[in-house]
């Protein structure tokens, strides 16, 4: 593989004259036409219960976003783009895969049989409809704005958002579904049941990883380009193909009998099914953002001065949670304001590290960068590095680990009736 | 690093936008229009054997009317669960079933719930209690929907909650309602 970066930006300017942008604008549009028409329809027959989902299912959305936000931290994907693939994720690949997704069930059962299609039709029509759909969201995103796809981790950004904005929407179809299978009315209840099983226990290996996954080979395809095509090609439709066959393993019927009713047969199916392609696909994230931030630190490197970055936060700016200890090492260095500052540090040292892969003007951002790290010095605290780990830091991880443990088996143990 | 080459540039896709941008246009409506268009151009009813039991799930049986055929689109066969659609001529015969932990009255409230809850569908009348041959007690009701008209029934056993829809334009109605009452009349429950 070449360089895991392909350096590149693009302005607005440029976007609204290309083409691209105006049918994915349209086909935008069309998409929240019919999710604003269903979500009317729920609303004016549970408005109650739609509110509660539509709220329960946003906030869902908030840890999802702030982790990808994390990933991205080096080179940011801009705002708009970003809310461009989870719009859609949300209205664009939802929209066209309810009908199809029904289509292809019936089509498993008529060319297979009823049976067949029970047990398989939604582990198969699913997956493949949507899968396709959501992957076009990260093509789209190329089309309209090619040069802000520079590294397999933008892919897997936006492929992320993407299936973030489908999990939500989704998850939302489903719990008014619950509700009106429930025939009691406009009651929440059935909402808070599907909240944890869908957004709880099932969320974490959902589309926004599958998303993933499918972008990260748009990215490889995209900034690859030493590569042939056919080797390009090749590895997006593997991708694509892993994160068709994650989601066809979750929906498929395996190990949903023989194992009972009890919480410890859901944690089984939730490891059996859940755990092999998250594990897989966090690695191959992981791998992707590592040689992202070995690429930026390299870039800051050879600038060889300490007013901007220091060696030692060379070793902390490519890494999340050591990003993380810098600034939690500030706080109790010299307090929150100094907290605050290594993060804007932070940000202006990776923003630096962008310009220079870019070779844009460096000056305004050269100059934030001394005016953070003036501001540390003034606070005291002149280096935005690691402490050693903190007693309290450690017991506290620990604690937080217990607590979502004894919260997941609580979960498993009331939707699993053991 | 830092150069965008000439052969980067005129790589796929950045040069081909507005034409992939179609492509891209083409596929989703190929998912969202082509796959229905597939899906209705293939047959979904399939002939039955008259007077032999249909098994619709979770050991729930019944003896569709003469003359009826499956449709494998509403019907989904499961171990503790299942449904069943039958088809006579234009009217829709379905039957569901699956867990319940209430009694019939709480099972008759949710399905008319169910069918309140979908838009222009009215119940009408009052409930009539009916049995089964195999001893099963339920209720029974009409809605309509427009210029449709709709029969419903509903019975709880052995941890089930068994629903009868049936639903067509009227004159169709009256002449296979006969047919569909006696078939409902077979529904059986076999523990395995």
């Amino acid at each position: 593989m070449g360089e895991p970066v392909r350096p590149g930006g693009v302005r607005a300017a440029a976007l609204v004259r290309n083409p691209a942008f105006w049918v994915v604008i349209a086909l935008l549009v069309a998409g929240a036409v019919r999710i604003a028409q269903i979500t009317w329809r729920f609303f004016e027959m549970y408005p109650i219960a739609t509110l509660t989902a539509a709220g329960l299912f946003a906030l869902l959305a908030v840890p999802f976003w702030l982790f990808v936000s994390e990933l991205d931290f080096l080179e940011r994907e801009p705002p708009s783009l970003r809310v461009v693939a989870f719009a859609w994720g949300g209205l664009v690949a939802t929209t066209v895969s309810i009908p199809a997704s029904t289509a292809l069930d019936n089509l498993i059962a008529k060319l297979g049989s009823p049976g067949f299609a029970a047990d398989w039709g939604a582990a198969l029509a699913g997956p493949t409809v949507e899968e396709i759909a959501k992957t076009l969201g990260v093509v789209a995103i190329v089309l309209i704005a090619r040069a802000q796809v520079n590294s397999v981790l933008d892919g897997v950004v936006y492929g992320a958002l993407v299936g973030l904005g489908f999990q939500i929407v989704e998850d939302v179809v489903f719990a008014i579904g619950a509700v009106a299978l429930a025939g009691q009315g406009d009651q929440i209840q059935p909402v808070i049941t599907t909240f944890l099983v869908r957004g709880f226990l099932a969320g974490v290996w959902s589309h926004t990883l599958f998303g993933a996954l499918a972008g990260a080979g748009i990215g490889y395809l995209v900034v690859n380009p030493d590569r042939t095509r056919r080797h390009r090609i090749g590895m997006a439709a593997l991708a694509l193909f892993g994160a068709w066959a994650s989601h066809v393993l979750w929906n498929s019927p395996l190990f949903r009998d023989g194992l009972g009713n009890g919480a410890l047969a859901l944690l089984a199916v939730l490891v059996f099914k859940g755990l092999p392609p998250l594990l897989l696909i966090l690695y191959l994230v992981r791998r992707a953002h590592d040689r992202e931030a070995a690429y930026y630190v390299a870039k800051l490197a050879t600038l060889r001065d300490p007013t901007l970055i220091t060696e030692n936060e060379l070793k902390v700016l490519g890494s999340g949670s050591r990003r993380a200890a810098a600034r939690r090492h500030a706080a109790a260095q010299a307090g929150r304001r100094a907290r605050a500052t290594v993060r804007r540090l932070q940000r202006a040292q990776a923003r630096l590290a962008v310009d220079l892969s870019r070779s844009e003007g460096m000056a305004d951002t050269v100059s934030k960068v001394r005016e953070h790290r003036a501001r540390l010095e003034e606070l005291g605290h002149p280096e935005a590095v690691e402490g050693t780990p903190s007693v309290w830091h450690t017991v506290s991880a620990v604690g937080t680990t217990a607590v979502a443990i004894a919260v997941v088996w609580v979960a498993l143990s009331a939707l699993g009736g053991g | 690093m830092g150069r965008v080459t000439r052969s980067q540039h005129t790589d796929l896709p950045s040069t081909l936008g507005l034409p992939l941008a179609l492509v891209l246009v083409l596929v989703l409506a190929g998912l969202a229009f082509g796959l229905p268009l597939v899906d209705e151009a293939v047959p979904a009813q399939r002939a039955i054997p008259d007077g032999a039991a249909y098994e619709v799930g979770a050991g729930v049986t019944l003896v569709p009317p003469p003359g009826a055929t499956l449709d494998v689109t509403g019907t989904r066969p499961a171990e503790d669960r299942g449904t069943v659609l039958f088809r006579i001529g234009p009217v829709r015969y379905a039957v569901a079933v699956q867990p319940f932990d209430g009694d019939l009255t709480a099972a008759a409230v949710r399905l008319r719930q169910r069918i309140t809850g979908t838009s222009g569908y009215q119940v009408t009348g009052t409930q009539l209690a009916v049995s089964t041959a195999g001893g099963l007690a339920g209720l029974q009701g009409g809605y309509t929907a427009g210029n449709r008209g709709g029969r419903y029934a509903v019975f709880v056993a052995h941890g089930l909650t068994i629903e009868v829809t049936v639903s067509g334009g009227d004159p169709d109605l009256a002449r296979t309602l006969p047919a569909i009452d006696a078939s409902t009349r077979t529904l059986r429950y076999e523990d395995r």
